[in-house]
C-alpha cells in the first residue's frame, strides 16, 4: 500500500516537471483585436546636398621676371626654395613629437631661408601614421606641427607667418602596413602657402 | 473498496499536480540589471558579457498570410516586412524562435485555436502570426501575438502605409513584440552614424541599425569625420576639413542642413553630447596643446577642462551628465581617463595594454568600451567604471577598433580590417552574432544613436 501511494505521489510530481510551466508568463491583457491602424508615411525624401568646395583662385602663370621667388606660383616658389636647401619634410619617431638633432638642422637651414624671405608665409602640416585611431593621430599631428613651429620661432622667424594644421592619418603619402610606409607618414611637411607684401 | 481507493489515489494526484504547479509559478522575472557594487570581492564579476541573463522565450514564427497572395511592388514589401520581423526578433536575442521550415512539420489546421496545442507540442510558448495583404497602393499589416498557453492574443497590431515603408512596419512591430513581451525597448529602429570614403572622400553617413539603407548626409568633398548623435537623434556632430583646418559642425539630419558649431584655432575635434543636448564635449588644441573643452552647442561658453602637457583628446560624455571619459597620454601613453564634467576628479581608468583610446559608454553608464593595443594588436575591450574590472572581448588579427554601444546595451558596433578593408561590424557582448553590416568603400568610426525621432 505504502509503495502504491509512492508511485502516485512520485508520478504526477514527474509529469508536471516535465510538462511544467513555461519559464515566463507574459502579461495577458484583454485580447482586443479591433486595434487602431497605425499609418506609417513616407519618410520625407533627404538628400544631402552637395556642397561646393572654395577652391582658390588658380594661380596665374608667372611673368614677373628671373627670380623665382618673385612668382605668384606657389609650387614654383616652394620649387626654388628646396632647390636652395629648403626642407619640405621632417620625420619623427613612433608616438612622438620631439625634435632629432638631424631635424634640428634642417629647421636650422628653413629658417634661415624663410628670414631672408619675410614676405612667405607657411603652412606647417601635421601628420601621422595609420597606426592608432584617427582621432588621436590627429592630436599627434597637431603636436608635431607645433614643435616645429614652436622651434623656428625660437630661431626668430615671425610667429604670425606660421600656420599649423593638423591632418592626422587621414593624408597617408604610401598605404602598406610595414615601417618602411610608417616612417614616411610620420612627418611635418613644410609649404609656402602664401605672400604678404612686407619686405 | 478498490474503486474508493482508486478515486482517492486520484483526487491526491491532482491535489499534489495543483501544489507542485502552484509552487513552480514564478513571478515575472524583474530586468536583469548590471549594477556593479561598491568594491569587488575576488572571484566577482562585474561585467555580464551575456547581458540578458534570462532564458530564451521559444517563439513560433509561421510564415505569414498573404505575401503569396500579392504580386509585383506588394509582393516584395511583403516579403521584406516579413523578413525583417523574423530578422529583428532573431538578432535582439531574446527569442529562441521556430519559422516554416520546422513548423511544416506540424499537423496544422490552419485554425489557430486548434493548432494551438500542435505549437506547444514542439516547445512553443508564444505565437506570432503575420497577415499582409494590398489595399490599393498600401500594404496592410497586421501581427499578433498569442499566448500559447492560454490561447489568448497578448498583443494585436495593424500598419498600413506605402509599400517604401515595409521594413519600417516590420521595425515597429519588431520592436512593440519586444517591449511587451520582454518588457525592455527594442533597437530595431535604432540608426548608426558612420564615415565612408566610398564617394572618393571621407563623408559621413547614416544607416539602418542592420545595415539598411546607407545614405550619406555630409557632401563637404573633402575629409569629415568623427560623427556623434544628439541624444535626440535628430542631428549630427563631426568634425570636417572642408573649410581649413579641422572644426566641429552640426548636421540636421531631416533637413540636411549644417553649421559650425566651433571653428576657431587650429583644430577643433572629437565632438560628444551632453545627455541635455544642450553641450558638446570636444578636443581642441592650444598652440598645438590638445586639451578637452568644453562649449555649447551653438559654440558659446567656451570652457577648459584639461591642463596637462600631454595630449588629452576624445572625449564621451556619460550617459547620466555626471562625468566625461577621455584619452590621456599624462602617463606616458594613451589610457582611457575619468573626470567630473566641470573638468575636476580627474583619475585613470585603464591600466591594461599598451594603447586604449575611443571611450563609448554603455547606455547605463556602468561600463566603458574602447580601442585597446594587446600584444601588438588593436582589439575592443570593456572595463567597469566602479570596479576597474577589464575584458577583452575581440582577439585575432584585423585591428578591431572604435567601439559603440547599442541602445539597450546588448550589442557593440565596431570597426574591423579583418576583411581585408575597414568595414562596420556588430556583435553581442559575448562576441555572438557577430555580423558585417558595410561592405562599400573604407568604412569607420560608427556612433549609435540612443533615440530616433520620429519621421
Amino acid at each position: 500500500m505504502n509503495r502504491k501511494w509512492m508511485i502516485w505521489i512520485a508520478l504526477p510530481v514527474l509529469l508536471t516537471f516535465l510538462y511544467g510551466c513555461p519559464k515566463k508568463k507574459p502579461a495577458t491583457p484583454p485580447a482586443d483585436l479591433d486595434v487602431e491602424t497605425t499609418t506609417v508615411p513616407s519618410p520625407p525624401a533627404t538628400t544631402a546636398a552637395p556642397e561646393e568646395v572654395q577652391q582658390p583662385a588658380a594661380p596665374d602663370v608667372n611673368d614677373q621676371g628671373e627670380d623665382p621667388l618673385m612668382s605668384s606660383d606657389m609650387a614654383a616658389v616652394n620649387e626654388e626654395l628646396q632647390r636652395r636647401g629648403f626642407s619640405a619634410d621632417i620625420y619623427f619617431d613612433y608616438d612622438e613629437s620631439t625634435l632629432s638633432d638631424d631635424t634640428r638642422d634642417k629647421l636650422s637651414r628653413n629658417a634661415d631661408l624663410l628670414k631672408g624671405s619675410p614676405q612667405f608665409s607657411v603652412t606647417l602640416e601635421g601628420h601621422a601614421d595609420s597606426r592608432g585611431t584617427n582621432e588621436y593621430n590627429l592630436a599627434l599631428g597637431e603636436r608635431r606641427a607645433n614643435a616645429v613651429r614652436d622651434y623656428l620661432s625660437s630661431l626668430g622667424v615671425a610667429g604670425a607667418r606660421l600656420r599649423t594644421l593638423s591632418y592626422g592619418e587621414e593624408r597617408q603619402v604610401c598605404d602598406t602596413d610595414d615601417e618602411g610606409c610608417w616612417s614616411q607618414n610620420r612627418r611635418v611637411h613644410m609649404v609656402i602657402t602664401g605672400r604678404s607684401n612686407v619686405g | 473498496m478498490r474503486s474508493r481507493n482508486t478515486v482517492l489515489t486520484l483526487l491526491s494526484c491532482l491535489l499534489l499536480m495543483a501544489l507542485v504547479l502552484a509552487a513552480q509559478q514564478q513571478p515575472p522575472s524583474p530586468a536583469p540589471q548590471a549594477t556593479p557594487p561598491a568594491s569587488q570581492s575576488p572571484g566577482q564579476v562585474t561585467i555580464e558579457l551575456n547581458r540578458g541573463g534570462a532564458k530564451k522565450m521559444k517563439l513560433a514564427i509561421p510564415a505569414f498570410r498573404g505575401p503569396g497572395q500579392l504580386t509585383g511592388e506588394a509582393a516584395r514589401g511583403g516579403r521584406e516586412l516579413e523578413e525583417t520581423v523574423r530578422r529583428d526578433l532573431e538578432l535582439s536575442g531574446y527569442f529562441e524562435i521556430q519559422g516554416p521550415d520546422v513548423l511544416s512539420g506540424l499537423p496544422l489546421t490552419g485554425n489557430v485555436q486548434q493548432d494551438l496545442t500542435a505549437y506547444r507540442s514542439t516547445g512553443n510558448e508564444v505565437l506570432l502570426l503575420g497577415d499582409v495583404r494590398a489595399e490599393g497602393d498600401r500594404i496592410v499589416f497586421e501581427g499578433r501575438v498569442l499566448d500559447l498557453g492560454s490561447g489568448q492574443a497578448v498583443l494585436a497590431k495593424r500598419y498600413r502605409g506605402p509599400f517604401n515603408v515595409s521594413r519600417r512596419i516590420a521595425h515597429t512591430f519588431a520592436d512593440e513584440v519586444i517591449r511587451f513581451l520582454i518588457g525592455k525597448p527594442g533597437i530595431a529602429l535604432s540608426s548608426i552614424a558612420f564615415t565612408s570614403d566610398r564617394t572618393g572622400h571621407k563623408e559621413i553617413f547614416s544607416m539602418d541599425y542592420d545595415g539598411a539603407d546607407q545614405r550619406r548626409v555630409t557632401g563637404h568633398r573633402s575629409t569629415s569625420m568623427s560623427p556623434a548623435w544628439s541624444p535626440n537623434g535628430a542631428s549630427i556632430a563631426y568634425t570636417s576639413f572642408f573649410n581649413g583646418p579641422p572644426g566641429l559642425y552640426l548636421a540636421d539630419v531631416a533637413s540636411g542642413r549644417k553649421r559650425p558649431i566651433v571653428t576657431s584655432g587650429s583644430l577643433n575635434t572629437s565632438p560628444s553630447f551632453s545627455p541635455d543636448g544642450r553641450r558638446v564635449t570636444f578636443a581642441r588644441s592650444l598652440d598645438g596643446n590638445v586639451e578637452i573643452f568644453t562649449a555649447d552647442i551653438d559654440g558659446g561658453n567656451l570652457r577648459r577642462l584639461t591642463n596637462s602637457n600631454a595630449i588629452d583628446t576624445n572625449p564621451a560624455w556619460s550617459p547620466k551628465g555626471g562625468e566625461i571619459a577621455f584619452t590621456s597620454s599624462r602617463a606616458g601613453n594613451p589610457h582611457i581617463y575619468l573626470m567630473d564634467a566641470e573638468g575636476s576628479n580627474q583619475r585613470r581608468l585603464t591600466f591594461d595594454g599598451t594603447y586604449n583610446d575611443g571611450a563609448a559608454w554603455s547606455p547605463e553608464g556602468d561600463l566603458i568600451a574602447y580601442t585597446s593595443r594587446r600584444d601588438g594588436r588593436f582589439q575592443i575591450a570593456v572595463t567597469n567604471v566602479v570596479t576597474l574590472e577589464t575584458q577583452v572581448l575581440t582577439s585575432g588579427a584585423g585591428e578591431s577598433e572604435s567601439p559603440a554601444f547599442s541602445p539597450d546595451g546588448r550589442k557593440i558596433a565596431f570597426t574591423s580590417k579583418r576583411g581585408g578593408s575597414k568595414q562596420i561590424y556588430v556583435m553581442d557582448l559575448d562576441g555572438g552574432n557577430l555580423r558585417q553590416i558595410t561592405t562599400e568603400g573604407n568604412n569607420d568610426l560608427a556612433d549609435w544613436a540612443r533615440s530616433t525621432p520620429e519621421r
